[in-house]
């Protein structure tokens, strides 16, 4: 049984803020509040390395809601970015140019878009090389910046702007959502974990948890999404707390590739999580396609029926 | 011809309601240009689309600088300098505003030239839709009575853009429903197509070059986000009634944009230059000590800083 050590109680949140308001993100966004309650691990001391994406609207100019320091990359290469201004420092601190105590931790910002699809090259290169740094993926399951279109993230019977609901594809998006956990996971980096924003005291422990390990330490935050979601922003909690509940998004951590869930869900069934979204509401509306909610519903049964053994 | 710019907040509908001004034209006959621009697909960030309506082909094209009819979707853009909404407006523009006040209350208070006129769309989408949501049907509808448009074209145009959104059939009903209501309740100026502007050669401007240290903006700043408020982005705002509150950090902790912060005894204190009003506060309290208030005008959001 999994137990958080640092994080019990809801009163242990960090009361600072180091990503400050003011920024352009959507009103609800679920991804700023994963990396808001992140920060409060995290600190000041960190270069974000900000691949384009949603969060490009976190640091326009001539603002930025950090204390600390932020690069902006290309969509594809922010963990070469990274690479970059950790070697940077080491370089700097090895030849006693830099203080050691003015060591800063490196973290990559990246979207789904680029997590899943043009940055995982660059990824696989980081975490092969070793490179001590954070990632943190904000996933909304879709290129949310430029208007919701498919990503390898999209899960199956999503409609987006590039996977509309017609005849020939009535459930709208055809494929199911890449497992860029395992993926991760098969290159060995020491620390991966899923995180959701409903669940604030699992997350700060996730990354309390990760400052120990030196090298690659992955976080993948599921960012409810009420613009390309379609649901009213004030129900991101509502609607991060359903993917969970569902087992949709299950909470886990893997150290050195031990996968153990964080949070065993009472499942509930998918449909509710679904009904929640007008991304969705095609599944329902005009008429119900029980094929694709069932599609759905089994391949959460299957992934929770392997967990269980 | 007649040129309209439509100006409001991203998931407003703005875009969508100039869609429906086109298609609503074309169907009587008109020829009917529209477009928007925006930044990035942001809930909130300032968006313009423009509609152009003529009886003869339409060889403009681009952003509408000498606008005929400003619709505005959201009075706390205008003194926004990035939503440029006071662009190019002159005495016999027609100015509407979707505002909870009078137009000689906007008068009184702003340096708006311009025929103004205004109704509370927001207000009318409530009563009758029950939740928050777009209200690009109605500014569609609004915009075509001023420019003369008949109740039937904008009925079929508003089925055609919002099928294409992919809403269903009940909502798309509704929306023409309360929208005609709108056509109906909105006092109208006429709208004046002006003179049309000379165009002379656009001159080409070469950038010049400058090397990554000098050509790539740099922030020497910390935390300087601040500065920019986000506050008028809310229809609704939080509101604390401090008896019911448990103290129990919730609303501290779900926050996106980190503007609650927990007061010695465990109150929350919202900052409200900054909240955007999501809602999620109001959501996630148990003891419904936070409830939504309807954002009032005042005088505070015409003056431009």
């Amino acid at each position: 049984m999994w137990q958080r050590e640092t994080f019990k109680k809801i009163k242990q949140i960090p009361r600072e803020e180091h990503v400050l308001p003011g920024t352009s993100l959507c009103a609800g966004c679920g991804g700023l509040e994963s990396l808001r309650l992140a920060a409060k691990v995290l600190g000041d001391d960190v270069v974000y390395v900000n691949a384009a994406g949603c969060f490009t609207m976190l640091a326009t100019y001539p603002f930025t809601p950090f204390k600390g320091s932020w690069l902006y990359t290309t969509m594809a290469s922010a963990p070469a970015g990274a690479q970059g201004v950790r070697d940077a420092l080491d370089v700097l601190i090895a030849k006693g140019r830099l203080p050691r105590n003015e060591n800063l931790k490196v973290v990559v910002l990246g979207g789904d878009g680029s997590t899943y699809d043009m940055a995982l090259s660059s990824t696989s290169g980081a975490i092969y090389r070793g490179l001590d740094f954070y990632y943190f993926c904000y996933d909304n399951e879709a290129y949310g910046n430029t208007g919701m279109q498919l990503s390898a993230a999209t899960p199956y019977g999503a409609r987006t702007s590039t996977s509309p609901c017609s005849l020939q594809h009535p459930s709208a998006s055809m494929q199911d959502k890449k497992d860029i956990f395992e993926i991760w996971r098969a290159h060995k980096p020491p620390y991966i974990a899923t995180v959701a924003p409903r669940y604030p005291l699992d997350l700060e422990e996730k990354f309390a948890r990760a400052v120990k390990f030196t090298g690659p330490k992955l976080f993948l935050a599921l960012s409810a999404c009420p613009t390309g979601w379609l649901y009213d922003p004030g129900e991101t909690p509502e609607v991060a707390k359903l993917a969970v509940e569902t087992g949709l998004w299950p909470l886990k951590e893997a150290i050195n590739g031990a996968v153990i869930h964080t949070y065993i869900p009472k499942r509930k069934p998918v449909e509710d999580y679904l009904r929640l979204q007008g991304r969705f509401r095609h599944l329902f509306e005009p008429t119900r396609q029980d094929e694709a909610i069932r599609h759905i519903q089994e391949r959460v049964d299957t992934y929770w029926k392997l967990v269980s053994g | 011809m007649i040129a309209v710019r439509f100006h409001g907040r991203g998931g407003q509908g703005a875009k969508t309601a100039s869609r429906i001004l086109g298609t609503a034209a074309f169907l009587e006959g008109f020829v009917a240009q529209d477009s928007p621009i925006y930044g990035a697909e942001r809930r909130g960030a300032p968006v313009a689309a423009y509609t152009r309506i003529a009886r003869e082909p339409i060889r403009e094209r681009g952003l509408i600088v000498h606008p005929d009819l400003v619709v505005v979707a959201d009075a706390s853009l205008i003194p926004d300098p990035a939503a440029r909404v006071l662009e190019g407006i002159d005495e016999r523009t027609v100015v509407f505003i979707n505002s909870q006040m009078t137009s000689e209350q906007v008068h009184a208070q702003s340096f708006l030239p311009g025929r103004l006129t205004t109704l509370d769309l927001t207000d009318i989408a409530l009563q009758q839709f029950g939740k928050r949501g777009a209200i690009s049907a109605l500014l569609g509808a609004v915009a075509g009575r001023f420019v003369g448009l008949r109740q039937e074209s904008i009925r079929e145009a508003i089925a055609q853009e919002l099928a294409d959104l992919g809403l269903s059939a009940s909502v798309i009903e509704q929306n023409q429903d309360v929208a005609l209501q709108c056509y109906d309740a909105v006092s109208t100026v006429s709208v004046v197509a002006g003179a049309p502007q000379p165009v002379g050669p656009a001159k080409l401007q070469t950038p010049i070059y400058e090397p990554p240290s000098r050509g790539t903006a740099r922030i020497s700043a910390a935390a300087n986000s601040v500065l920019r408020e986000t506050g008028g982005w809310r229809t609704f705002r939080p509101v604390l009634l401090p008896d019911k509150c448990n103290g129990c950090w919730l609303c501290f902790g779900y926050c996106p944009d980190g503007v609650i912060s927990m007061s010695k005894d465990d109150k929350p204190v919202i900052d409200y230059d900054h909240c955007k009003g999501c809602q999620i506060c109001v959501h996630e309290c148990p003891t419904d000590a936070l409830v939504a208030e309807r954002e009032k005008e005042g005088g505070v959001a015409w003056t431009a800083r």
